[in-house]
């Protein structure tokens, strides 16, 4: 692995930034996680060595986007491309961080992190090169809707990293894609920071091709009175790691999720979420689906953290899975953490497989096997992608996963 | 809000099995070695094979790690500072209860345990264990008419070697974890059941355990055994006396139950839990898992965990025989600075298993009480079910509830359900109780009893009435 030896070595390079040179210094002692840590203990180690196996890639090549630009307002952005954005307009801003702006945001996130828990995110930031880092400060409302593209090319390992600023009283909708080509590795890390009183529609959707691997991390941190929805869905990847960290600073927040993942063949994808309420009246609503076959496995882990200061809060994770093959795995462990007593929590978990009545019942009415099969997953999809800020004339997710089933 | 003076006012209830009995006791020197350990098997009159199982496990123990997964924190323990073998001194050999010291007698009769036969009525049978010794077991005739076989452990290896060699560690093995690996090495004594083919146990079996001294550790091993169509109901019961210094538990239970047998197995723990500053109590790591080995067995584990300053406890089920049940029913309640991590594993191996978890957990005062199962389905156990319930009651806001559940599954065509809920006492449901006359401790206890009545149910009669009082006492003083 020629990175954790690169990371080991720790050659003072001058083209470095001060930030890939904290977060080098801070893997150098140990470069990968500890196995034996619960973040870490199911993930596929062979599969995690061979993320890393790759060589770093700054420059990426063209690509094709999913699907056409069909609408002239909509703002789209490729992370590691030269986009220069500055739109001042009458209701809103888009602009572009400043260099100081950035630095100081990061580095402040970076004296949080912790060798286990960030490690996707240390990696990320270590890697990331000047051009590969884009961020965005947001202000206004009727911002018509963004796109934010990443990749990683084949035999390469690309790391994008993205940090949004959404200013007081800021509403958006904004559609993060991440595509993986053909044996790569994408190391994606997004850092969103919602101040009072705004809100986010945010959709991620990430998908590879043959023996693609990515690890996706998202740190949200909502202040008083912001809305945080998001749709997510990962799919088609040898390898996915997805690490949602949410805080709600002060309480007074709303956070809805909606993820899903899909394995099949060999695939392993995971998705971890904490979600820490620092703050009186925080809402959560959180739903994971997984639905894994063949040999895949797929894992959900999902942790609550409800401090004495987190009174009133109302919190519920739901994780509900379909197992659909002899061979395949799911894992599951939904968490709560509670001190303040007076709160409203509560968790649930699911696994199991199509149900047979449903089934049976389709089949009277002359419907195929196949067909019904489809049927039962597309409503099994519909909840998470309906949540996802994409509208069905411009991509139509729904079909492309059926399609790929 | 619920008013907090008024809490603050009720009268707190003393710990009132902390007493200490005066009696003298044969222990042997602190410290932990393999002199030790065949200094116990000498004591105890130990066939080979036993020392053998003490002194492998213990080369195991040695390089094994002490775990620290749990969400529990304490000091570290100084093996070598525990007396592994205290035993009251009594005459060589008993021949009736008659010749039992009475002030052991007198000790057990203040903790409401009847030992002398006379107390028929009760019909339950018990085993009492004083520090590392087995001093009494009560209906033991009227058990072996039935061919019931109901001794301590000490005197099964004696009398029924074959059965101890034949079943020992099989369900925990030395190596399963540090703590039982210690115990392995150094049991000293517990009760050994053993119920034959077609055999429904004519009463309850009932364990008492009573830690007596202050520096000795208590390690007590239970091996249960029920043979093809047989069932049995087993109670144990724990408590201590207070002393400020921590007493290390270390126990193992092993159950196997074979074709179309039953065991319940039920706990009311109320081991020392320490002060209200956290000083002194017991350290409760106990290993306890049971094998459903035949067709349609069952193993029912009830529990209410009321005192020690630490629990680490997982009462298991591996499911291993077709259509075999597990169940699992806790109460967990802590006070003060009271903690625990428990839960319970349920394995499912063999095909249609099923199994039950409901599990009640009550934080109050600074304490912190944590729910941790893992339920898993095996790639055999086709047409398996899992449903597992664990709600939590907060009571203050220094208190905190965890749930951990870890769900896995390989098996398409099993079904797991969990669900997990967290809530405090509705000032509702209070105000119209005591609008009615009903005194506020009162119905707080009321209220508590309600939230636990699903694992109540399933405790044994005698139990369920004390486990009741228990949580009111344990409660007492600490809403607000």
């Amino acid at each position: 692995m020629e990175i954790i030896e690169k990371i080991k070595t720790n050659k003072s390079d001058n083209n470095l930034t001060e930030i890939q040179k904290i977060c080098l210094h801070k893997l150098q002692s140990s470069p990968l996680p500890n196995p034996k840590n619960e973040l870490w203990r199911l993930s596929n180690k062979s599969k995690l060595s061979n993320f890393l196996d790759y060589s770093v890639n700054e420059k990426d090549s063209k690509f094709d986007i999913p699907y056409p630009k069909n609408s002239q307002s909509t703002i789209r952005l490729i992370i590691g491309e030269n986009c220069q954005i500055k739109l001042i307009e009458k209701n809103y801003s888009i602009q572009q961080l400043s260099k100081d702006e950035l630095q100081k945001y990061i580095k402040e996130q970076i004296s949080f992190f912790k060798q286990n828990e960030n490690w996707s995110d240390l990696l990320n930031l270590a890697l990331s090169c000047k051009n590969n880092i884009l961020g965005l400060k947001i202000n206004g409302s009727k911002i018509p809707p963004i796109e934010i593209f990443s990749h990683a090319s084949s035999n390469s390992l690309n790391a994008k990293t993205l940090v949004i600023f959404l200013e007081k009283n800021c509403d958006v909708e904004l559609v993060q894609v991440n595509l993986g080509k053909e044996n790569s590795s994408l190391s994606q890390s997004t850092f969103f920071c919602l101040k009072e009183n705004s809100s986010v529609n945010h959709g991620v959707v990430s998908y590879g091709e043959n023996r693609s691997n990515i690890l996706n991390s998202l740190n949200v941190i909502q202040q008083k009175n912001s809305a945080y929805n998001l749709g997510s869905l990962h799919f088609k990847f040898n390898y996915a790691r997805f690490e949602i960290s949410i805080k709600q600073s002060a309480g007074n927040a709303k956070t809805n999720i909606k993820g899903m993942q899909i394995t099949k063949k060999d695939e392993q994808i995971s998705t971890y979420t904490k979600i820490e309420f620092n703050g009186p009246n925080g809402f959560l609503d959180q739903i994971n689906k997984s639905l894994a076959d063949d040999k895949s496995h797929a894992i959900f882990e999902g942790s609550i953290i409800v401090p004495k200061i987190a009174q009133r809060t109302d919190a519920s994770q739901l994780s509900r899975n379909l197992l659909l093959s002899n061979l395949a795995q799911i894992d599951t462990k939904p968490q709560l953490e509670i001190i303040a007593d007076d709160v409203k929590c509560k968790h649930g978990a699911t696994i199991s497989q199509l149900n047979e009545e449903e089934l049976f019942y389709m089949r009277t009415r002359g419907i195929t096997l196949t067909e019904a099969n489809k049927l039962q997953l597309s409503s099994y999809f519909q909840e998470i992608i309906s949540f996802i800020p994409i509208s069905k004339d411009k991509w139509d997710l729904l079909d492309k996963l059926l399609n790929e089933n | 809000m619920v008013n907090e003076n008024l809490v603050k006012d009720v009268v707190k209830e003393p710990y009132k099995y902390g007493f200490v009995t005066d009696i003298e006791t044969e222990k042997i020197e602190k410290g932990l070695n393999e002199d030790i350990i065949k200094l116990i098997s000498q004591k105890k009159e130990e066939p080979k094979f036993l020392l053998d199982f003490r002194l492998k496990a213990f080369k195991k123990w040695q390089k094994m790690k002490e775990p620290d997964w749990a969400a529990l924190g304490y000091k570290k323990i100084d093996y070598q500072d525990i007396i592994y073998y205290s035993a009251p001194k009594q005459k060589e050999k008993l021949s009736s209860l008659d010749e039992v010291d009475p002030k052991l007698l007198e000790t057990f009769d203040k903790l409401g345990i009847p030992l002398t036969e006379q107390k028929k009525l009760t019909n339950v049978a018990v085993d009492a264990v004083f520090d590392s010794v087995s001093i009494a077991t009560t209906f033991r005739e009227e058990l072996a008419e039935h061919g019931v076989i109901f001794c301590s452990i000490s005197e099964a290896v004696k009398n029924h070697a074959d059965l101890i060699e034949k079943y020992l560690g099989t369900v925990v093995p030395t190596s399963d974890n540090y703590f039982a690996a210690l115990n392995s090495a150094v049991f000293s004594d517990g009760s050994f059941v053993y119920i034959p083919k077609g055999v429904t146990c004519p009463m309850d079996l009932s364990s008492y355990f009573r830690i007596n001294s202050g520096d000795s550790g208590q390690f007590e091993r239970t091996l249960i055994i029920a043979e093809e169509s047989s069932s049995v109901s087993y109670l144990e019961g724990c408590t201590a006396p207070m002393f400020d210094t921590n007493t290390l538990h270390a126990a193992v239970v092993e159950l196997i139950a074979l074709d179309d047998a039953s065991i319940k197995y039920s706990t009311v723990q109320n081991w020392y839990a320490g002060d209200e500053e956290g000083i002194g109590g017991i350290f409760n790591f106990v290993t306890k898992r049971g094998k459903c080995l035949g067709k349609r067995s069952k193993i029912s584990w009830s529990q209410v965990e009321t005192g020690s300053a630490i629990t680490w406890k997982y009462p298991s089920c591996l499911l291993l025989g077709e259509e075999s049940v597990g169940e699992f029913y806790s109460v967990a309640l802590t006070n003060n600075l009271q903690q625990a991590d428990t839960g319970t594993k349920m394995i499912h191996i063999g095909p249609k298993t099923k199994s039950t978890i409901v599990s009640k957990g009550i934080s109050a005062g600074n304490s912190k009480n944590s729910y941790r199962g893992l339920v898993k389905m095996g790639t055999k156990a086709t047409g398996s079910r899992n449903y597992s319930q664990c709600d939590s009651m907060l009571i203050g806001d220094q208190a905190s509830a965890n749930t951990f559940p870890y769900i896995k599954s390989q098996q398409p065509n099993s079904e797991i359900e969990h669900e997990a809920s967290t809530c405090r006492i509705s000032e509702d449901q209070l105000f119209y109780l005591q609008s009615r006359g009903i005194e506020f401790e009162e119905a707080v206890s009321m209220m508590v009893s309600g939230f636990c009545r699903d694992v109540f149910n399933q405790l044994p009669m005698e139990f369920a009435a004390e486990a009741d009082k228990l949580l009111a006492l344990k409660l007492e003083g600490s809403v607000g």
